[in-house]
């Protein structure tokens, strides 16, 4: 068996499928490519394969990591063209490597976003104020019910640039099996700071980063 | 903003957004500039029913075979999403091209259920296309077509359609769509494509007809102009291992009802069930290989990645090579990790050997459409299941391991009687009585028989054309009775409103002062009928009342068989005088042998000039 790891993208109309539909879906892709995936052993055996991170209705990505299992070997190159024959439109394989590392070492993810306003300069400030502040308290719902979150201390702005009639922002957040932010909590308390008005657009991941900033390979 | 750009504007506010952007593994796209005529095939309820037809997936892969056609889906928007539709000014459009459909040279919609009408109407608005057929452009664009079952007695929607296509599409869909690329390019109007459209055989364009009724509200005579024919006859294909199949299905990123790989083994069934519209319009059978129905099973698996296929048919089981075709398609699907489900499968003279193989893929429940309750009921409506094979299956289903069974039944069938409607509850009591009479039956669990009650629907082309639907109170009366005879708490009785199956009924037998109804009753909000909650009784009565329209006159009244029906102008090959000798039949409480063991002379053979077996 050779544990395998790939990277692929889900850009325009792709983003509009659910996770629980992209598992669906990377079954049917696995089986139109009869590739020699591993199954489970047991009562129900179906083919092995599991996503990094769960990625939000709507987000686009160009690093989504899948695992999976293969029974023979093939060359990465071939897994990779033989997946992207069959992908749905918005959705491929940029890369078929060995798994390097373990999933647990996956601490953040980059994302980017615009903010679209009829009053950029309004809203530059406010972001610029919101981030000035000490702590950014927001409710995050969990398992465990609604809480408050402080997001500063683990949020790394690395751009925020106007941009025609929008706010071009990009950030690191905590990802991973421990702590999860997604960019919408930011957004949200965005809003409770300001009356302007905006619109969230193209938010993306563009990275999945361990804790040293470098690539989760 | 293009329209692209405005329905992803709003695309994340709704419930399952997958829905309605397109971009399927599957879906056909073309070049428009390249493309001589367009077809959006709506289908007239939400993307995961439509999604799930079966006709849709053959006729939109046929369609498209043509390079210079391109055939495109549309469905009915969820509540949510229309809203966003209506106040941003986005048109109803198709999923490949995100075009407005009122743009397309056919507006195609299929009719699988009356309770899907008032969804129609919605529809056109949505798109922005003229309601009534007479109200739309003299050019030639923007035809309303329909097909499928319903269209035996299209009546109730004749002012909104401009044709309607009788029969099997796959090859008079794509005639009528040369005709009109041929009198398009001669720059011809609307009316003359129309006019020359009624020489297709199979093709039936209401404008052309026109009713007198008699004072008591029947009939006096049918008129016909424009040089149309005075009776219209379905289409059929005459051979099924010759006829188009997709080799690719559009394979949906959401959850859809039958979310599978589809292969028709067989048209058409042998066993004349007397209240069955499928059994009679779908004449005669015509079965496929067991070579063409392996092949293109595995083509669909290949193409799709599904791993679940199902066989489609009236009655798998009645396929002349059942046995060697599911040995074949077991060892096929088996091996390649394959769910193989077989739905309404009679298991009496199957190979000990094919057993096995099925009891090892078989999930699916223990399921019986026994539909009447007494022994003579079930020989009235000529349905040939009796209760020792019932028992029998039962008994070695529980020896199996298998501890619940379900049974289908019909409430309000012609003849039937309180006696009919006990024997329903006592059918159930004898299978909970027998399951505690095997030694060997699944320890530690009850037995758990789950009864269910549909009302009896008369339809056109049935010997039960003629028969009224028992009103409201009588079927009131029947679930209590039905109710009050239940004993135990092993058995659970669940039953249909029996509202809707009296508007199904008004609308299956109506005639065209129907569609005057069906108008108001869109306008008052209806739409999405066949869903419960999104049913209107109230709106739909309101809407008979202020037509002047009585709905007892389609739904409770005998429809005499010297009468005109609605319907008699299209011939569905089977004659109306067959249909009157079954339906007296019926009344002797005399079975009719199904069409293997002999000919009972519906007449389909004389007209397709050749015999059926």
């Amino acid at each position: 068996m050779i544990r395998v790891r790939a990277t692929f993208e889900k850009k325009g109309r792709a983003k509009y499928i659910s996770h629980l539909d992209l598992n669906r879906c990377m079954l049917r892709t696995f089986r139109r490519s009869r590739l020699p995936i591993w199954y489970t052993e047991g009562f129900n055996p179906h083919p092995y394969y599991s996503f990094a991170l769960a990625l939000s209705l709507g987000f686009e990505s160009s690093c989504e990591i899948m695992d999976f299992n293969l029974n023979e070997d093939v060359p990465f190159d071939e897994v990779r063209d033989r997946l992207n024959a069959v992908m749905p439109e918005g959705m491929r394989v940029v890369k078929v490597a060995e798994q390097v590392q373990k999933i647990t070492a996956i601490a953040k993810a980059e994302y980017a976003f615009s903010l679209v306003s009829d009053d950029t300069d309004g809203l530059f400030e406010a972001v610029q104020n919101l981030l000035a502040q000490p702590e950014i308290l927001i409710e995050k719902k969990t398992k465990k019910g609604i809480k408050t979150v402080d997001i500063k201390p683990d949020m790394e702005v690395l751009s925020c640039e106007k941009n025609g009639n929008s706010v071009d922002i990009s950030m690191h957040l905590p990802a991973g099996t421990q702590t999860n932010y997604n960019p919408t909590l930011f957004m949200e308390a965005l809003k409770l700071t300001t009356e302007i008005q905006f619109e969230p657009e193209n938010i993306r991941r563009m990275a999945i980063l361990c804790a040293d900033n470098t690539v989760f390979a | 903003m293009n329209l692209k750009e405005k329905i992803e504007k709003h695309l994340l506010e709704v419930q399952k957004p997958s829905r309605y952007i397109g971009g399927e593994v599957g879906s056909v796209i073309k070049d428009k500039s390249k493309v001589d005529v367009r077809f959006a095939f709506c289908f007239p309820d939400t993307y995961d029913i439509g999604m799930s037809h079966l006709g849709m997936k053959i006729l939109y892969s046929l369609t498209n075979e043509r390079e210079n056609y391109w055939c495109e889906r549309c469905y009915a928007p969820g509540n949510d999403f229309e809203e966003i539709m209506r106040k941003n000014d986005i048109p109803l459009y198709a999923l490949e091209s995100l075009d407005p459909i009122k743009d397309f040279d056919f507006i195609g919609f299929t009719l699988q259920y009356e309770l899907s009408y008032s969804t129609i109407l919605n529809m056109l608005d949505l798109a922005g296309i003229p309601i009534f057929a007479k109200d739309r452009t003299p050019e030639l664009t923007q035809i309303v077509v329909a097909g499928g079952p319903c269209v035996c007695n299209p009546e109730p929607l004749a002012d909104f359609f401009d044709i309607f296509i009788l029969g099997e599409g796959e090859e008079v869909n794509l005639e009528l769509m040369d005709l009109y690329h041929e009198m398009k390019k001669q720059g011809a109007s609307r009316i003359e494509f129309l006019r020359k459209a009624t020489q297709i055989e199979g093709i039936y364009v209401p404008q052309f007809y026109s009713f007198e009724y008699k004072e008591d509200g029947t009939i006096e005579r049918m008129n016909v102009s424009d040089g149309a024919p005075e009776v219209i006859r379905k289409r059929i294909i005459k051979d099924m291992d010759k006829v188009y199949y997709p080799e690719n299905f559009v394979v949906p990123f959401t959850e859809i009802v039958h979310d599978r790989v589809s292969v028709e083994v067989l048209r058409g069934c042998i066993r004349g069930c007397r209240f069955c519209q499928a059994g009679f319009i779908y004449r005669p059978f015509r079965e496929k290989s067991t070579e063409s129905i392996c092949r293109q099973t595995k083509a669909l698996c290949e193409n799709t990645g599904y791993d679940e296929v199902s066989l489609a048919s009236l009655s798998t089981s009645d396929h002349s090579d059942i046995d060697h075709m599911l040995t074949q398609l077991i060892d096929y699907t088996a091996n390649e990790r394959i769910n193989l489900s077989l739905p309404s499968l009679r298991v009496d003279n199957f190979s000990e050997s094919l057993l096995e193989k099925i009891k090892k893929v078989r999930k699916s429940g223990l399921t019986f459409a026994a539909e009447g309750g007494t022994q003579r009921l079930r020989d009235v409506i000529n349905k040939n299941v009796s209760e020792d094979e019932i028992m029998n299956t039962c008994r070695i289903a529980f020896e199996g391991g298998y501890s619940s069974v379900k049974l289908y039944f019909m409430m309000g069938l012609p003849t039937e009687t309180d006696a009919d409607i006990e024997g329903i509850a006592d059918l159930a009591q004898r299978i909970v009585d027998l399951f505690y009479s095997i030694e060997n039956r699944p320890k530690g669990r009850g037995v758990q028989v789950s009864v269910s009650c549909a009302t009896f629907v008369p339809k056109p082309f049935t010997p039960f054309q003629f028969e009224p639907q028992d009103t409201r109170e009588m079927i009131e009366h029947k679930q209590e009775l039905l109710l009050s005879s239940v004993k135990t708490k092993k058995v659970k009785v669940s039953y249909h409103d029996p509202n809707v199956s009296m508007l199904e009924v008004i609308l299956a037998k109506g005639d065209r002062r129907l569609c005057k109804v069906i108008y108001a009753a869109w306008k008052k909000g209806c739409k999405f009928d066949s869903w419960e909650e999104h049913y209107k009784f109230d709106k739909w009565m309101e809407a008979f009342s202020d037509c002047g329209v009585d709905p007892s006159f389609y739904a409770n009244r005998r429809f005499e068989y010297d009468e005109i029906l609605p319907w008699d102008h299209l011939d569905y090959l089977v004659s109306k005088e067959f249909l009157i000798r079954e339906n007296k039949t019926a009344h002797q409480s005399k079975t009719t042998p199904n069409c293997r063991l002999r000919c009972s002379g519906c007449g389909v053979n004389k007209k397709v000039g050749r015999e059926c077996f």
